[in-house]
């Protein structure tokens, strides 16, 4: 009698275990596959140069550990032009062509990562998104295989509310350019706002808008005693000198996390020096009291990066090297098996990687919070620590 | 009180804007004249005034002269442009050449992108940073420039097309290539010139605008899109017509982003360019073309 190896695995009740016990052992040799999408060209272009050498900098470090679990990994980039076409297809090729085993990082552009999610989604692919927007992850039902290694928009406004609570700041204007990023912002803050008691007037502009006179001088005769600036262009450059300009800058002034750059602290000159932004700790990791769980990773990371890429690591690098080091710690979890990968990450609680302590769970897929949150400052030719909790 | 300060803080804003709209527009309605097309590089162009300008500085310590000399090599890149692009066509409609400024206004910011870098540049003004108080108005030095610059530049292109016999020769090919021909005038010679002043124009822009705005390589489509409009609302083809339309639209955006809302900014600008149009297809100083079929 032939017995197919099927039938075998039904007249052998253990033996089907024993199988996919074998599995990862036997794959053990083969690479682990795992595909990125940046735009390192276009418009988004600073941010994903400095995303792919975060990822890369993991990449490179693992391997030379020996991988995970035994299996290197065999990294596939594309590169997505700031376009959300190219991403598209990219993300296609990854999966059927590639048959990558999970996709780290998504075009750095949130209208980007938001086009991806479903096609990972749809795939069954893990997809660890290093973008901001929250409605990459949301809502979860329909987001079983996405997560996102950043800090949301609602968290970091919150954490500023914290500070305004502090200085008794009452009155508020939120100026957000009209891209995702920014109009995300603004729907964040319509729920943030009334809850803590903010009395908050709106002002938009475009991301490539040169003048921002007329918002400024509204939000100076409406008498908002802050002002939240909310955009990664080179605009926000505009609005510290413009605001200087209209005497706005013995007001508190802060930008977001999309502004921490060294180039436009410099560009702004003078202009920056009465601005606050809210960043993650790793802009000011050297200045982190000891006892923060996350010094030692980004003074080791700063160590490395500058090894490697001859220039420090900005947050977006943080972020996108974060999202390697999830997939790692999830594959730890259930034993490599790539298909498992949700159940790892979801049972995620207290890692402190490089952005922050990270916490996912079944109904949350982004694991930051606004505790990863702090406030510097300009001076010196460096960012400095002004509030840390 | 506060009122009237904003008001004239508007206008303030406005002008500087406009001003540079009006510089935009004048480099559209050159080549508008002298071919027909409209140039989409015109936008790509502003941009290398101040990137090339910022490189510049690096070597001379001066900022006029850097801003001098980068508006000198983009004018330079424009007569290039042409003589490399537009010149080879074999027969040279309006429509055509349109449609090849769209490429090279592309080829052109991947050119900046790769040699002038990613990155945002900037400089101080012409007279530092320094800021004027008046009347309860505040507006930095270089806004003053801004429009000194532009009025300068105007009136001498309007002495140039009007009085000098290149600026004749110009126009007489402008309005029929034959004639111009038959009587001498070297028609494909008054193209490569407009191509090399709309440059210098765009350029300039750019150098003046920089130290308030930064440049960056992906502003250009920007600085196109609002030159543009501001030549079709001031009337293609008419000088004149460039200054009021670049000062419209630069009014209209600081007025209507105070007054209504700063999220609807561009649409008003380009609504009240829509009814504007719709009464007089031609733009505010635009005469109609009179077309034998």
């Amino acid at each position: 009698m032939h017995l197919g190896r099927r039938s075998f695995l039904q007249l052998v009740p253990g033996a089907a275990l024993a199988l996919s016990d074998l599995r990862p052992a036997q794959a053990a040799n083969e690479p682990l596959r795992i595909g990125s999408i940046l735009s390192v060209t276009g418009p988004a272009a600073f941010l994903g140069e400095d995303m792919k050498a975060g990822l890369q900098l993991a990449v490179e470090e693992i391997n030379a550990a020996g991988g995970i679990n035994g299996r290197k990994i065999a990294w596939t980039f594309y590169d997505a032009e700031s376009q959300t076409q190219k991403a598209i297809s990219a993300t296609r090729r990854l999966i059927s062509q590639d048959r990558v085993e999970m996709i780290l990082s998504g075009g750095n552009m949130s209208g980007i990562a938001l086009a991806m999610a479903p096609l990972a989604e749809a795939a069954k692919v893990p997809f660890i998104s290093s973008e901001g927007a929250l409605a990459i992850v949301t809502p979860v039902a329909g987001r079983r295989w996405v997560f996102k290694s950043t800090v949301d928009d609602g968290d970091v406004l919150e954490r500023i509310a914290d500070y305004f609570d502090k200085k008794k700041i009452k009155k508020v204007a939120l100026l957000a350019d009209t891209s995702g990023f920014g109009q995300g912002a603004v729907a964040q803050m319509k729920l943030v706002g009334p809850k803590r008691g903010l009395d908050v007037m709106y002002e938009s502009f475009g991301p490539a808008d040169t003048d921002m006179m007329p918002q400024l001088t509204r939000i100076r005769d409406s008498g908002a005693e802050a002002i939240v600036c909310w955009t990664v262009t080179p605009a926000g450059v505009v609005f510290l000198k413009q605001a200087q300009q209209l005497g706005l800058d013995n007001r508190t002034l802060i930008h977001s996390y999309g502004f921490v750059s060294a180039d436009y602290m410099k560009l702004a000159g003078d202009a920056a020096k009465p601005l606050l932004l809210a960043s993650l700790k790793i802009s000011v990791g050297d200045q982190l009291p000891d006892s923060d769980p996350l010094k030692a990773g980004i003074l080791k990371l700063y160590r490395n990066y500058e090894a490697r890429f001859g220039r420090p690591p900005s947050l977006y690098a943080a972020e996108s090297y974060d999202a390697m080091l999830l997939a790692q710690q999830a594959l730890l979890k259930v034993g490599g098996d790539p298909a498992k990968i949700p159940e790892g990450l979801e049972s995620i609680r207290n890692f402190a990687g490089l952005s922050g302590v990270f916490n996912f769970s079944p109904e949350r897929h982004s694991g930051l919070s606004k505790h990863d949150i702090v406030l510097i400052n300009w001076r010196d030719g460096r960012f400095n620590l002004v509030d840390y909790a | 009180m506060q009122t009237s300060s904003a008001f004239l803080q508007l206008l303030v804003a406005g002008i500087s804007t406009g001003s540079i709209y009006a510089l935009i527009a004048l480099g559209f309605n050159v080549v508008f004249k002298s071919t027909g097309a409209m140039n989409f590089a015109q936008g790509e162009w502003v941009v290398m005034g101040g990137m090339i300008s910022a490189l510049l500085l690096g070597t001379f310590s001066s900022v006029g002269v850097a801003c001098l000399l980068a508006v000198l090599l983009v004018a330079i890149f424009g007569l290039l442009s042409e003589r490399l692009v537009i010149r080879p066509l074999r027969h040279p409609t309006a429509l055509l050449i349109t449609l090849v400024s769209i490429g090279l206004s592309i080829c052109t910011r991947s050119f900046v992108m790769l040699t002038l870098g990613k990155k945002p540049v900037g400089y101080p003004g012409f007279s530092g940073a320094t800021t004027i108080s008046l009347g309860g108005v505040t507006f930095q030095a270089q806004t003053l420039w801004i429009v000194g610059l532009t009025l300068a530049f105007l009136v001498i292109m309007h002495f140039f097309f009007e009085r000098s016999m290149l600026g004749k020769a110009l126009r007489a090919a402008a309005a029929d290539r034959e004639a111009a021909a038959i009587v001498g005038v070297r028609v494909e010679t008054t193209i490569l010139i407009s191509f090399g002043i709309a440059a210098f124009a765009g350029a300039l822009a750019g150098a003046i605008i920089t130290p308030l705005t930064l440049a960056s390589y992906d502003q250009g489509a920007m600085f196109g899109f609002k030159g543009f409009s501001a030549a079709m609302l001031g009337g293609v083809g008419s000088l004149p017509g460039a200054v009021v339309g670049g000062l419209a639209l630069g009014l209209l955006e600081a007025f209507g982003s105070f007054y209504i809302s700063s999220d609807f900014k561009d649409a008003i600008a380009f609504a009240v360019l829509l009814l504007i149009l719709f009464v007089r297809p031609s733009g505010l100083l635009g005469r109609a073309d009179v077309v034998k079929v």
